[in-house]
């Protein structure tokens, strides 16, 4: 069956970077997917995956940074990045905006990601032909 | 190949209670990706009936299971994306 | 489009659960067909008489039990689990509706999703 038009995805990860591997076979998928033409509508990051737009991960210089890896993924494809704000404001992931809301000492949320409510991942599952997630394997 | 009605996903190893639920679901229409420790699934005696099991390469190889591949088509993330585009639905387990 | 939200591990001890359940409760806010399936130990989000107050969380038995008027269009729970549970229906909140979740089930459904 031949592909002949290009798609368009909305990738969910809900599993965090070093607790599970979904950020990693999230990634593989997306580069992928963008080398064969496809488009990446946007990427929903729910649960603890949210975890992957941490700006203050300091991982061994011999492991792959995962924040930063996809951050450049996405900038360089332009595709949004979305933490979903329940998810992250409970964990501890903050924009500077959430930061003065709940009068906060730091915000953490590394570019270029932004924080939104689920609504994101709707808008998403309507407007991409498919949408895949990425969960841990725990 | 014939047309795919689901594609299913599943990183669970097996003896995750979401991997014997997922595996109760594939029917010969479908297909049966397994990523993550969902490959370990090749090491035992478990695999589905249906004809069409795919694993991920780089996770077989993770696991020191690239020589159990035979009993299924290994594929790479391109034939994931692929497979994700052909099935009708997919099912991330 | 109509999605099919799976609930397959028990409430209080994850949190997976209740994230389903936001993402049941949006797709009915933005009027989209949205059902939940509880399965497995899932099912014991469904029991009546949950108080969650002492583990600091909030019981969800009073939500589920609002979900159609929220446009929760079934709760649906596989009949196997509840057995296994011994839920009955006595047991279970109202508007529940028995199943057996197989594939049958799932092909009604154009998306089928679990929230991690």
């Amino acid at each position: 069956m031949a592909e002949t038009a290009s798609e368009s995805f909305t990738l969910v990860i809900t599993g965090a970077p070093y607790s599970s591997q979904a950020p990693q076979t999230a990634l593989g998928f997306a580069q992928a997917a963008v080398n064969a033409g496809h488009r990446i509508d946007r990427v929903f990051l729910y649960g603890d995956g949210v975890h992957l737009a941490s700006a203050l991960c300091a991982p061994p210089s011999d492991e792959t940074h995962w924040p930063e890896a996809w951050s450049q993924f996405l900038a360089e494809h332009s595709i949004p990045g979305v933490a979903c704000i329940a998810s992250a404001l409970r964990r501890g992931l903050v924009n500077e905006t959430e930061q003065k809301r709940y009068e906060l000492p730091a915000s953490n949320l590394r570019a270029p990601f932004e924080i939104a409510g689920l609504g994101e991942w709707v808008e998403g599952r309507i407007k991409s032909t498919r949408t895949l997630y990425f969960h841990a394997g725990d | 190949m014939t047309a795919i009605q689901t594609l299913h996903i599943l990183n669970k190893s097996p003896d995750h209670p979401r991997a014997t639920r997922c595996l109760e679901m594939v029917a010969e229409e479908d297909c049966l990706l397994l990523i993550g420790g969902g490959v370990l699934l090749l090491a035992t005696d478990n695999l589905p009936g249906i004809s069409r099991v795919f694993a991920l390469t780089q996770d077989l190889d993770a696991r020191g299971l690239a020589n159990l591949a035979g009993n299924v088509s290994a594929v790479d993330y391109a034939e994931m994306v692929s497979l994700s585009v052909q099935a009708q639905r997919v099912i991330s387990w | 489009m109509s999605t099919l939200i799976m609930i397959d591990q028990a409430p209080y001890g994850t949190w997976s659960g209740r994230e389903a359940l936001d993402m049941a409760f949006s797709l009915a806010a933005f009027d989209q067909a949205a059902s939940l399936l509880f399965t497995g130990a899932g099912v014991n989000w469904l029991k009546k008489g949950q108080e969650a107050g002492g583990i600091g969380q909030k019981s969800v038995d009073k939500n589920l039990a609002a979900a159609p008027i929220f446009g929760i269009e079934a709760i649906l729970a596989d009949r196997a689990a509840c057995r296994t549970y011994g839920l009955d229906e006595n047991s279970l909140i109202e508007g529940v509706t028995l199943v057996n979740a197989d594939a049958a089930l799932l092909a009604a459904y154009d998306h089928t999703a679990f929230a991690g």
